[in-house]
Protein backbone atom coordinates (compact mmCIF):
# COMPACT_ATOMS: atom_id res chain seq x y z
CA UNK A 1 0.00 0.00 0.00
CA UNK A 2 1.66 3.37 -0.72
CA UNK A 3 2.54 5.71 1.72
CA UNK A 4 1.18 9.73 1.30
CA UNK A 5 2.67 12.83 3.21
CA UNK A 6 0.29 14.36 5.12
CA UNK A 7 -0.23 17.84 7.00
CA UNK A 8 -2.41 17.69 9.98
CA UNK A 9 -3.02 20.48 11.68
CA UNK A 10 -4.77 20.42 15.32
CA UNK A 11 -5.37 22.06 19.14
CA UNK A 12 -6.45 21.79 22.08
CA UNK A 13 -10.58 22.67 22.41
CA UNK A 14 -11.54 26.59 23.35
CA UNK A 15 -11.78 26.81 26.89
CA UNK A 16 -12.91 29.38 29.21
CA UNK A 17 -9.22 29.72 30.65
CA UNK A 18 -7.90 29.37 27.62
CA UNK A 19 -9.93 30.77 24.55
CA UNK A 20 -7.32 30.55 22.02
CA UNK A 21 -5.45 27.32 22.03
CA UNK A 22 -2.20 26.72 20.47
CA UNK A 23 -2.00 25.15 17.20
CA UNK A 24 0.06 22.28 16.10
CA UNK A 25 1.01 21.18 13.22
CA UNK A 26 2.89 17.67 11.79
CA UNK A 27 4.26 15.88 8.96
CA UNK A 28 2.60 12.22 9.03
CA UNK A 29 3.67 9.44 6.55
CA UNK A 30 0.44 7.42 6.37
CA UNK A 31 -1.38 5.26 4.17
CA UNK A 32 -4.46 7.47 4.21
CA UNK A 33 -6.49 10.29 6.03
CA UNK A 34 -7.51 8.50 8.65
CA UNK A 35 -4.40 6.99 9.80
CA UNK A 36 -2.43 10.50 9.54
CA UNK A 37 -5.27 11.73 11.86
CA UNK A 38 -4.57 8.93 14.32
CA UNK A 39 -1.00 9.06 14.40
CA UNK A 40 -1.53 12.78 14.81
CA UNK A 41 -3.23 12.49 18.03
CA UNK A 42 -0.87 9.55 18.97
CA UNK A 43 2.05 11.68 18.77
CA UNK A 44 0.73 15.21 20.50
CA UNK A 45 -0.53 13.11 23.31
CA UNK A 46 2.84 12.18 24.05
CA UNK A 47 4.39 15.25 23.14
CA UNK A 48 1.66 18.21 25.12
CA UNK A 49 -1.08 17.71 26.93
CA UNK A 50 -3.64 17.48 24.49
CA UNK A 51 -5.69 14.17 23.63
CA UNK A 52 -8.20 13.33 21.18
CA UNK A 53 -11.61 13.55 23.26
CA UNK A 54 -10.32 17.62 24.15
CA UNK A 55 -9.11 18.53 20.74
CA UNK A 56 -9.49 18.75 16.99
CA UNK A 57 -8.41 18.48 14.13
CA UNK A 58 -8.29 22.25 12.09
CA UNK A 59 -7.16 20.41 8.35
CA UNK A 60 -5.90 17.31 6.66
CA UNK A 61 -3.74 18.31 3.63
CA UNK A 62 -1.90 15.82 1.32
CA UNK A 63 2.13 17.18 0.64
CA UNK A 64 3.05 15.98 -2.76
CA UNK A 65 5.95 15.98 -4.04
CA UNK A 66 7.85 18.67 -5.72
CA UNK A 67 9.86 16.87 -8.67
CA UNK A 68 8.44 13.00 -8.74
CA UNK A 69 10.69 12.49 -11.29
CA UNK A 70 14.31 13.91 -10.11
CA UNK A 71 16.06 11.15 -8.19
CA UNK A 72 16.79 12.15 -4.64
CA UNK A 73 18.93 10.55 -1.71
CA UNK A 74 17.24 10.55 1.42
CA UNK A 75 18.66 10.07 5.00
CA UNK A 76 16.02 9.18 7.69
CA UNK A 77 16.25 9.32 11.43
CA UNK A 78 13.86 6.87 12.91
CA UNK A 79 12.94 5.53 16.58
CA UNK A 80 12.38 2.02 16.62
CA UNK A 81 11.24 -0.43 19.52
CA UNK A 82 12.69 -3.61 19.41
CA UNK A 83 11.69 -6.76 21.44
CA UNK A 84 14.63 -5.76 23.77
CA UNK A 85 14.79 -2.06 23.69
CA UNK A 86 14.16 0.99 21.84
CA UNK A 87 16.84 2.13 19.38
CA UNK A 88 17.39 5.35 17.27
CA UNK A 89 19.05 4.57 13.42
CA UNK A 90 20.05 6.62 10.59
CA UNK A 91 19.34 4.97 7.28
CA UNK A 92 19.40 6.70 3.48
CA UNK A 93 17.55 5.49 0.69
CA UNK A 94 18.08 6.63 -3.02
CA UNK A 95 14.10 6.93 -4.21
CA UNK A 96 11.89 10.02 -6.12
CA UNK A 97 10.15 11.27 -3.21
CA UNK A 98 9.80 11.61 0.10
CA UNK A 99 7.00 9.08 0.66
CA UNK A 100 8.43 6.84 -1.47
CA UNK A 101 11.93 6.58 1.08
CA UNK A 102 9.35 6.03 3.78
CA UNK A 103 8.03 3.00 2.05
CA UNK A 104 11.12 1.79 1.45
CA UNK A 105 12.33 2.26 5.23
CA UNK A 106 8.98 0.65 6.77
CA UNK A 107 9.92 -2.62 4.11
CA UNK A 108 13.93 -2.25 5.33
CA UNK A 109 12.59 -2.48 9.10
CA UNK A 110 10.04 -5.36 8.33
CA UNK A 111 12.63 -7.54 6.21
CA UNK A 112 15.97 -6.49 8.23
CA UNK A 113 13.90 -6.42 11.78
CA UNK A 114 10.66 -7.96 11.34
CA UNK A 115 9.57 -4.34 12.87
CA UNK A 116 5.99 -3.00 12.65
CA UNK A 117 4.65 -0.12 11.40
CA UNK A 118 3.12 0.56 15.13
CA UNK A 119 7.02 0.38 16.28
CA UNK A 120 8.40 2.51 13.60
CA UNK A 121 8.16 6.60 14.56
CA UNK A 122 9.47 8.65 11.58
CA UNK A 123 11.53 11.51 12.99
CA UNK A 124 13.01 13.20 10.21
CA UNK A 125 13.43 12.98 6.43
CA UNK A 126 15.38 15.00 4.77
CA UNK A 127 17.43 15.09 1.01
CA UNK A 128 21.04 15.09 1.17
CA UNK A 129 21.94 16.83 -1.52
CA UNK A 130 25.81 16.78 -1.52
CA UNK A 131 27.56 13.02 -2.89
CA UNK A 132 30.01 14.07 0.31
CA UNK A 133 27.47 13.81 3.04
CA UNK A 134 25.97 10.42 2.17
CA UNK A 135 27.35 8.20 5.13
CA UNK A 136 26.39 4.87 3.72
CA UNK A 137 28.50 2.76 1.35
CA UNK A 138 25.29 1.53 -0.25
CA UNK A 139 23.94 4.20 -2.01
CA UNK A 140 27.24 6.02 -1.94
CA UNK A 141 27.94 3.44 -4.70
CA UNK A 142 25.69 4.57 -7.02
CA UNK A 143 26.74 7.69 -7.09
CA UNK A 144 30.39 7.19 -8.55
CA UNK A 145 30.82 8.99 -12.09
CA UNK A 146 30.04 7.31 -15.48
CA UNK A 147 28.34 3.92 -13.28
CA UNK A 148 27.31 0.74 -15.35
CA UNK A 149 27.04 -2.81 -14.71
CA UNK A 150 26.04 -5.86 -16.84
CA UNK A 151 22.54 -7.98 -15.61
CA UNK A 152 24.41 -11.02 -15.35
CA UNK A 153 21.37 -13.35 -14.39
CA UNK A 154 18.10 -13.01 -16.49
CA UNK A 155 15.83 -15.80 -16.29
CA UNK A 156 13.67 -15.99 -19.15
CA UNK A 157 9.93 -16.04 -17.99
CA UNK A 158 8.26 -19.36 -18.41
CA UNK A 159 5.23 -19.25 -20.75
CA UNK A 160 3.23 -21.08 -18.20
CA UNK A 161 3.41 -21.93 -14.29
CA UNK A 162 3.05 -25.68 -15.86
CA UNK A 163 6.23 -27.07 -18.20
CA UNK A 164 7.78 -29.48 -19.56
CA UNK A 165 11.10 -28.95 -18.82
CA UNK A 166 12.74 -26.85 -15.66
CA UNK A 167 14.15 -23.50 -16.23
CA UNK A 168 17.76 -22.94 -17.02
CA UNK A 169 19.05 -21.01 -14.84
CA UNK A 170 22.64 -20.13 -15.12
CA UNK B 1 35.15 2.02 -14.47
CA UNK B 2 37.60 -1.08 -13.91
CA UNK B 3 40.53 -1.07 -16.04
CA UNK B 4 39.71 -4.52 -17.02
CA UNK B 5 37.39 -5.62 -19.99
CA UNK B 6 34.24 -7.58 -18.88
CA UNK B 7 33.09 -10.25 -20.65
CA UNK B 8 29.54 -8.78 -20.62
CA UNK B 9 28.38 -6.74 -23.91
CA UNK B 10 25.63 -4.60 -22.35
CA UNK B 11 25.43 -2.82 -19.13
CA UNK B 12 23.09 -0.55 -17.33
CA UNK B 13 24.47 2.81 -18.05
CA UNK B 14 23.04 6.17 -18.62
CA UNK B 15 21.93 6.31 -22.24
CA UNK B 16 22.26 2.67 -23.05
CA UNK B 17 18.89 1.86 -25.07
CA UNK B 18 16.57 -0.38 -23.22
CA UNK B 19 13.42 -2.68 -24.89
CA UNK B 20 9.90 -2.61 -22.98
CA UNK B 21 8.91 -6.33 -22.09
CA UNK B 22 5.59 -4.88 -20.37
CA UNK B 23 3.43 -2.07 -19.56
CA UNK B 24 1.32 -0.21 -21.70
CA UNK B 25 4.46 0.43 -23.73
CA UNK B 26 5.18 -2.50 -24.14
CA UNK B 27 7.78 -3.47 -27.27
CA UNK B 28 9.11 0.33 -27.20
CA UNK B 29 12.40 1.24 -27.09
CA UNK B 30 13.69 3.81 -24.63
CA UNK B 31 16.85 5.34 -23.20
CA UNK B 32 17.96 4.71 -19.41
CA UNK B 33 18.36 8.44 -18.28
CA UNK B 34 19.40 7.89 -14.73
CA UNK B 35 19.78 4.85 -12.58
CA UNK B 36 17.69 4.72 -9.13
CA UNK B 37 19.35 1.68 -7.82
CA UNK B 38 20.07 -1.97 -8.23
CA UNK B 39 16.61 -2.51 -9.73
CA UNK B 40 14.91 0.07 -11.29
CA UNK B 41 16.27 3.04 -13.23
CA UNK B 42 14.44 6.29 -14.96
CA UNK B 43 13.57 5.52 -18.42
CA UNK B 44 12.69 8.30 -21.12
CA UNK B 45 11.48 7.82 -24.92
CA UNK B 46 10.61 11.19 -26.11
CA UNK B 47 10.30 10.30 -29.56
CA UNK B 48 9.01 6.66 -28.90
CA UNK B 49 6.29 7.09 -27.22
CA UNK B 50 7.65 6.29 -23.88
CA UNK B 51 6.73 8.83 -20.55
CA UNK B 52 9.52 9.41 -18.42
CA UNK B 53 9.37 6.92 -15.60
CA UNK B 54 10.90 4.77 -13.12
CA UNK B 55 10.86 1.30 -14.34
CA UNK B 56 12.15 -2.48 -12.85
CA UNK B 57 14.70 -4.03 -15.22
CA UNK B 58 12.87 -7.10 -14.38
CA UNK B 59 11.06 -5.42 -17.16
CA UNK B 60 13.46 -4.23 -19.47
CA UNK B 61 15.57 -5.91 -22.16
CA UNK B 62 19.05 -3.87 -22.86
CA UNK B 63 20.27 -3.51 -26.52
CA UNK B 64 23.32 -3.00 -28.21
CA UNK B 65 22.62 0.26 -28.94
CA UNK B 66 23.72 3.43 -26.62
CA UNK B 67 23.87 6.94 -26.94
CA UNK B 68 27.09 8.57 -26.20
CA UNK B 69 27.85 10.72 -24.45
CA UNK B 70 24.38 11.57 -22.20
CA UNK B 71 24.47 12.97 -19.61
CA UNK B 72 23.33 11.54 -16.02
CA UNK B 73 19.75 12.99 -15.53
CA UNK B 74 19.50 15.02 -18.95
CA UNK B 75 15.94 16.17 -19.46
CA UNK B 76 13.45 15.08 -22.11
CA UNK B 77 14.84 17.79 -24.08
CA UNK B 78 18.07 16.71 -24.14
CA UNK B 79 17.17 12.99 -24.98
CA UNK B 80 15.44 14.18 -27.65
CA UNK B 81 17.73 16.12 -29.31
CA UNK B 82 20.26 13.06 -28.61
CA UNK B 83 17.86 10.39 -30.30
CA UNK B 84 17.50 12.33 -33.72
CA UNK B 85 20.67 13.67 -33.41
CA UNK B 86 22.63 9.73 -33.24
CA UNK B 87 19.15 8.36 -35.32
CA UNK B 88 18.58 5.46 -32.96
CA UNK B 89 15.29 5.35 -33.76
CA UNK B 90 16.18 4.04 -37.43
CA UNK B 91 19.36 2.04 -36.45
CA UNK B 92 17.31 0.46 -33.94
CA UNK B 93 14.54 -0.55 -36.62
CA UNK B 94 17.36 -1.82 -38.96
CA UNK B 95 18.93 -3.42 -36.70
CA UNK B 96 18.53 -7.83 -36.99
CA UNK B 97 17.01 -7.88 -33.08
CA UNK B 98 14.14 -4.94 -33.90
CA UNK B 99 13.30 -7.42 -38.18
CA UNK B 100 13.37 -10.39 -36.07
CA UNK B 101 10.65 -8.93 -33.99
CA UNK B 102 9.01 -7.36 -36.28
CA UNK B 103 9.01 -10.67 -38.64
CA UNK B 104 7.85 -12.54 -35.93
CA UNK B 105 4.91 -10.08 -35.17
CA UNK B 106 3.78 -10.25 -38.83
CA UNK B 107 4.24 -13.56 -39.06
CA UNK B 108 1.47 -13.82 -35.69
CA UNK B 109 -1.13 -11.56 -37.42
CA UNK B 110 -1.31 -13.65 -40.44
CA UNK B 111 -4.95 -14.86 -41.93
CA UNK B 112 -5.39 -18.74 -41.99
CA UNK B 113 -5.58 -17.96 -45.53
CA UNK B 114 -2.07 -15.79 -45.43
CA UNK B 115 -0.56 -18.47 -43.58
CA UNK B 116 -1.72 -21.04 -46.79
CA UNK B 117 -0.28 -18.89 -49.08
CA UNK B 118 3.09 -18.57 -47.57
CA UNK B 119 2.84 -22.56 -47.26
CA UNK B 120 2.23 -22.99 -50.92
CA UNK B 121 5.34 -20.25 -51.80
CA UNK B 122 7.90 -21.94 -49.45
CA UNK B 123 7.11 -25.05 -51.41
CA UNK B 124 7.33 -23.40 -54.25
CA UNK B 125 10.93 -22.26 -53.50
CA UNK B 126 12.10 -25.38 -51.70
CA UNK B 127 11.35 -26.96 -55.25
CA UNK B 128 13.38 -24.55 -57.00
CA UNK B 129 15.91 -25.04 -55.13
CA UNK B 130 15.69 -29.23 -55.18
CA UNK B 131 15.61 -28.25 -59.26
CA UNK B 132 19.09 -26.27 -59.08
CA UNK B 133 21.06 -28.55 -56.80
CA UNK B 134 20.04 -31.36 -59.17
CA UNK B 135 20.75 -29.62 -61.86
CA UNK B 136 24.03 -28.17 -60.86
CA UNK B 137 25.20 -31.97 -59.64
CA UNK B 138 25.09 -33.80 -62.95
CA UNK B 139 26.87 -31.13 -64.39
CA UNK C 1 -50.95 -29.60 -15.90
CA UNK C 2 -53.48 -31.54 -15.80
CA UNK C 3 -51.21 -35.06 -15.72
CA UNK C 4 -49.70 -33.80 -12.91
CA UNK C 5 -52.19 -33.36 -10.20
CA UNK C 6 -51.58 -31.13 -7.37
CA UNK C 7 -49.76 -32.50 -4.27
CA UNK C 8 -50.06 -28.84 -2.98
CA UNK C 9 -50.97 -25.48 -4.69
CA UNK C 10 -48.04 -25.31 -6.92
CA UNK C 11 -46.58 -28.43 -6.36
CA UNK C 12 -47.33 -30.91 -9.04
CA UNK C 13 -47.36 -34.64 -8.43
CA UNK C 14 -45.01 -35.81 -11.20
CA UNK C 15 -41.61 -34.61 -11.74
CA UNK C 16 -40.74 -32.76 -14.95
CA UNK C 17 -39.32 -35.56 -16.90
CA UNK C 18 -42.44 -37.81 -15.97
CA UNK C 19 -45.09 -34.86 -16.73
CA UNK C 20 -42.73 -35.08 -20.26
CA UNK C 21 -43.10 -38.24 -20.85
CA UNK C 22 -46.52 -38.66 -20.50
CA UNK C 23 -47.98 -35.84 -22.26
CA UNK C 24 -45.69 -37.66 -25.03
CA UNK C 25 -44.66 -34.51 -27.10
CA UNK C 26 -41.81 -36.32 -28.76
CA UNK C 27 -43.86 -38.58 -30.56
CA UNK C 28 -44.05 -35.48 -32.62
CA UNK C 29 -47.07 -32.61 -33.72
CA UNK C 30 -50.45 -33.83 -34.11
CA UNK C 31 -50.78 -33.86 -37.98
CA UNK C 32 -54.93 -34.13 -38.57
CA UNK C 33 -56.76 -31.62 -36.60
CA UNK C 34 -60.19 -32.44 -35.00
CA UNK C 35 -63.73 -31.42 -37.83
CA UNK C 36 -64.46 -27.92 -35.61
CA UNK C 37 -67.36 -28.90 -33.11
CA UNK C 38 -70.78 -27.82 -34.06
CA UNK C 39 -72.16 -24.56 -33.14
CA UNK C 40 -74.48 -25.23 -30.13
CA UNK C 41 -77.20 -22.48 -28.76
CA UNK C 42 -76.75 -21.88 -25.17
CA UNK C 43 -80.24 -22.00 -24.57
CA UNK C 44 -82.77 -23.81 -26.24
CA UNK C 45 -86.78 -24.16 -26.24
CA UNK C 46 -88.96 -27.52 -24.06
CA UNK C 47 -92.12 -27.76 -24.16
CA UNK C 48 -93.13 -28.35 -20.53
CA UNK C 49 -96.42 -30.17 -19.52
CA UNK C 50 -98.43 -28.39 -17.03
CA UNK C 51 -101.72 -26.30 -17.43
CA UNK C 52 -100.16 -22.66 -15.42
CA UNK C 53 -96.84 -23.65 -16.88
CA UNK C 54 -97.05 -22.06 -20.21
CA UNK C 55 -96.10 -24.78 -22.21
CA UNK C 56 -93.17 -23.52 -23.34
CA UNK C 57 -89.51 -22.66 -21.46
CA UNK C 58 -85.87 -21.37 -22.49
CA UNK C 59 -83.50 -23.70 -20.57
CA UNK C 60 -79.87 -23.31 -21.16
CA UNK C 61 -78.64 -25.93 -23.42
CA UNK C 62 -76.22 -27.82 -20.96
CA UNK C 63 -76.92 -27.92 -17.07
CA UNK C 64 -75.09 -25.78 -15.10
CA UNK C 65 -72.87 -28.43 -12.82
CA UNK C 66 -74.17 -29.24 -9.71
CA UNK C 67 -70.46 -29.30 -7.84
CA UNK C 68 -68.67 -26.18 -7.53
CA UNK C 69 -65.26 -26.73 -6.12
CA UNK C 70 -64.65 -25.04 -2.73
CA UNK C 71 -60.89 -24.47 -2.88
CA UNK C 72 -59.70 -22.45 -5.63
CA UNK C 73 -56.88 -24.09 -7.40
CA UNK C 74 -54.23 -21.74 -8.46
CA UNK C 75 -54.57 -21.99 -12.77
CA UNK C 76 -50.76 -22.20 -13.84
CA UNK C 77 -49.22 -19.50 -15.61
CA UNK C 78 -49.32 -19.87 -19.40
CA UNK C 79 -45.85 -19.58 -20.66
CA UNK C 80 -45.29 -16.51 -22.68
CA UNK C 81 -42.14 -17.17 -23.65
CA UNK C 82 -41.43 -17.98 -27.48
CA UNK C 83 -37.24 -19.01 -28.66
CA UNK C 84 -35.74 -16.09 -30.16
CA UNK C 85 -34.06 -16.78 -33.72
CA UNK C 86 -30.67 -18.30 -33.55
CA UNK C 87 -28.49 -15.05 -34.06
CA UNK C 88 -25.26 -15.41 -36.40
CA UNK C 89 -22.27 -14.92 -35.37
CA UNK C 90 -21.48 -11.62 -36.88
CA UNK C 91 -18.00 -12.99 -38.09
CA UNK C 92 -19.60 -14.89 -40.64
CA UNK C 93 -21.32 -13.08 -43.77
CA UNK C 94 -22.15 -15.12 -47.25
CA UNK C 95 -19.15 -16.23 -48.59
CA UNK C 96 -17.51 -16.28 -45.64
CA UNK C 97 -14.94 -19.15 -46.02
CA UNK C 98 -15.48 -21.85 -42.80
CA UNK C 99 -13.60 -24.37 -41.13
CA UNK C 100 -15.58 -27.04 -40.39
CA UNK C 101 -14.67 -28.77 -36.74
CA UNK C 102 -17.37 -31.53 -36.28
CA UNK C 103 -18.33 -34.15 -38.49
CA UNK C 104 -18.03 -36.20 -41.02
CA UNK C 105 -16.39 -33.18 -43.06
CA UNK C 106 -14.02 -31.79 -40.28
CA UNK C 107 -11.31 -30.13 -40.94
CA UNK C 108 -13.00 -28.99 -44.29
CA UNK C 109 -12.81 -25.63 -45.58
CA UNK C 110 -15.85 -24.63 -47.16
CA UNK C 111 -17.94 -21.65 -48.31
CA UNK C 112 -20.76 -20.05 -45.90
CA UNK C 113 -24.23 -19.35 -48.18
CA UNK C 114 -26.73 -18.35 -45.87
CA UNK C 115 -28.56 -18.98 -42.41
CA UNK C 116 -31.73 -20.62 -42.82
CA UNK C 117 -34.62 -20.48 -40.28
CA UNK C 118 -33.36 -23.38 -37.91
CA UNK C 119 -30.43 -21.33 -37.03
CA UNK C 120 -28.03 -23.49 -39.61
CA UNK C 121 -25.60 -22.69 -41.76
CA UNK C 122 -26.13 -23.47 -45.12
CA UNK C 123 -22.35 -24.25 -46.22
CA UNK C 124 -20.79 -25.62 -49.90
CA UNK C 125 -17.38 -27.00 -50.06
CA UNK C 126 -18.43 -26.52 -53.30
CA UNK C 127 -18.11 -30.20 -53.87
CA UNK C 128 -16.56 -30.19 -56.91
CA UNK C 129 -13.55 -28.81 -55.13
CA UNK C 130 -13.58 -30.40 -51.68
CA UNK C 131 -16.41 -32.87 -51.84
CA UNK C 132 -18.62 -31.09 -49.26
CA UNK C 133 -21.90 -31.28 -50.95
CA UNK C 134 -24.83 -28.60 -49.45
CA UNK C 135 -24.89 -29.23 -46.63
CA UNK C 136 -26.39 -27.82 -43.02
CA UNK C 137 -23.60 -26.85 -40.02
CA UNK C 138 -24.34 -25.93 -36.48
CA UNK C 139 -22.11 -21.98 -36.21
CA UNK C 140 -20.48 -23.78 -32.97
CA UNK C 141 -18.72 -26.29 -34.75
CA UNK C 142 -17.78 -23.73 -37.15
CA UNK C 143 -14.04 -21.42 -37.36
CA UNK C 144 -15.11 -18.50 -39.12
CA UNK C 145 -11.93 -16.93 -40.79
CA UNK C 146 -11.64 -13.66 -42.12
CA UNK C 147 -11.27 -15.03 -45.66
CA UNK C 148 -14.11 -14.16 -48.25
CA UNK C 149 -15.30 -15.12 -51.49
CA UNK C 150 -16.96 -12.34 -53.53
CA UNK C 151 -20.24 -13.66 -54.41
CA UNK C 152 -21.64 -10.49 -55.11
CA UNK C 153 -25.46 -10.49 -55.96
CA UNK C 154 -25.68 -14.03 -55.83
CA UNK C 155 -28.72 -15.44 -54.00
CA UNK C 156 -28.87 -18.97 -52.83
CA UNK C 157 -32.65 -20.47 -54.21
CA UNK C 158 -35.20 -19.93 -52.33
CA UNK C 159 -36.30 -23.72 -52.50
CA UNK C 160 -33.11 -24.86 -50.45
CA UNK C 161 -34.67 -24.36 -46.76
CA UNK C 162 -34.78 -26.58 -44.29
CA UNK C 163 -37.24 -29.12 -45.37
CA UNK C 164 -34.95 -29.59 -48.78
CA UNK C 165 -32.87 -31.55 -45.77
CA UNK C 166 -35.25 -33.35 -44.93
CA UNK C 167 -35.16 -37.39 -44.82
CA UNK C 168 -38.18 -38.64 -47.19
CA UNK C 169 -40.33 -40.52 -45.47
CA UNK C 170 -39.63 -44.08 -46.41
CA UNK C 171 -42.50 -46.42 -47.44
CA UNK C 172 -43.43 -48.98 -44.76
CA UNK C 173 -41.00 -51.65 -45.44
CA UNK C 174 -41.75 -55.41 -46.18
CA UNK C 175 -42.38 -57.73 -43.31
CA UNK C 176 -40.14 -58.12 -40.31
CA UNK C 177 -39.52 -61.40 -41.81
CA UNK C 178 -37.98 -60.58 -45.04
CA UNK C 179 -35.79 -58.19 -43.45
CA UNK C 180 -34.57 -60.85 -41.03
CA UNK C 181 -33.49 -62.72 -43.47
CA UNK C 182 -32.07 -59.86 -46.00
CA UNK C 183 -29.80 -59.20 -43.01
CA UNK C 184 -25.77 -60.06 -44.36
CA UNK C 185 -27.21 -59.04 -47.74
CA UNK C 186 -26.13 -56.08 -48.87
CA UNK C 187 -28.92 -53.56 -49.20
CA UNK C 188 -29.73 -51.78 -52.35
CA UNK C 189 -27.99 -48.28 -52.68
CA UNK C 190 -30.77 -45.50 -53.66
CA UNK C 191 -29.27 -43.69 -56.57
CA UNK C 192 -28.54 -39.84 -55.27
CA UNK C 193 -31.60 -37.85 -57.08
CA UNK C 194 -30.68 -36.03 -59.90
CA UNK C 195 -32.72 -32.33 -59.08
CA UNK C 196 -30.17 -32.15 -56.10
CA UNK C 197 -27.29 -32.90 -58.17
CA UNK C 198 -28.35 -30.46 -60.24
CA UNK C 199 -28.97 -27.41 -57.66
CA UNK C 200 -25.55 -28.33 -56.02
CA UNK C 201 -24.02 -27.82 -59.65
CA UNK C 202 -26.23 -24.72 -60.25
CA UNK C 203 -24.98 -23.30 -57.01
CA UNK C 204 -21.04 -24.37 -57.12
CA UNK C 205 -20.78 -23.18 -60.79
CA UNK C 206 -21.63 -19.35 -59.07
CA UNK C 207 -19.08 -20.21 -56.60
CA UNK C 208 -16.50 -21.73 -58.63
CA UNK C 209 -16.62 -18.60 -60.89
CA UNK C 210 -15.97 -16.37 -57.84
CA UNK C 211 -13.28 -18.61 -56.29
CA UNK C 212 -11.34 -18.48 -59.51
CA UNK C 213 -10.68 -14.76 -59.27
CA UNK C 214 -8.18 -15.41 -56.31
CA UNK C 215 -5.26 -16.72 -56.66
CA UNK C 216 -4.41 -19.91 -54.50
CA UNK C 217 -8.08 -19.80 -53.13
CA UNK C 218 -8.82 -22.60 -54.95
CA UNK C 219 -6.11 -24.56 -53.25
CA UNK C 220 -6.77 -22.95 -50.28
CA UNK C 221 -10.41 -24.76 -50.17
CA UNK C 222 -9.39 -28.00 -51.95
CA UNK C 223 -6.66 -28.35 -48.82
CA UNK C 224 -7.91 -29.33 -44.99
CA UNK C 225 -7.08 -27.64 -42.02
CA UNK C 226 -5.24 -28.86 -38.93
CA UNK C 227 -3.03 -27.76 -36.19
CA UNK C 228 0.70 -28.56 -36.10
CA UNK C 229 2.87 -28.36 -32.80
CA UNK C 230 3.06 -25.31 -30.96
CA UNK C 231 -0.47 -24.04 -32.74
CA UNK C 232 -2.84 -23.05 -30.62
CA UNK C 233 -6.39 -21.99 -32.22
CA UNK C 234 -6.89 -19.53 -29.69
CA UNK C 235 -3.36 -17.76 -30.42
CA UNK C 236 -3.89 -17.68 -34.12
CA UNK C 237 -5.48 -15.16 -36.10
CA UNK C 238 -8.48 -16.65 -38.84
Amino acid sequence: MPLSEYQVVGRHLPTEAEPSPKIYRMRIFAPNEVVAKSRFWYFLRQLKKVKQASGEIIGVNVISEKKPLKVKNFGIWLRYDSRSGTHNMYKEFRELSRADAVKALYQDMAARHRARFRSIHILRVVEVEKTDDIRRPYIRQLLVPNLKFPLPHRVAKARSTFVAHRPTTF
Amino acid sequence: MPATESNFQRFVEVGRVVLLKSGPQEGHIAVIAEIIDHNRAIIDGPTTGVPRQAFPYRHLTLTPLRLTKLPRAAGSGAIKKALEKEAIVEKWEKSAFAQRRASIAKRRSLTDFQRFVVMVAKKQRADRVHKAVRAAKKA
Amino acid sequence: MARSKDLVPGVGRLSRSQVFARRGLFKGLKKTEKPAAAEVAPTKEVTVGGANNGSKRVVPTQKAPRFYPAEDVRQPKKSRKSPKPTKLRSSITPGTVLILLAGRFAGKRVVFLKQLDSGLLLVTGPYKVNGVPLRRVNQAYVIATSTQVELGDFKVDEKINDAYFAKASSKGKSSAEEEFFAEGKPKAKEAFPESKAADQKAVDSAIIAAVKKTEYLHKYLRASWGLSKGQYPHLLAF
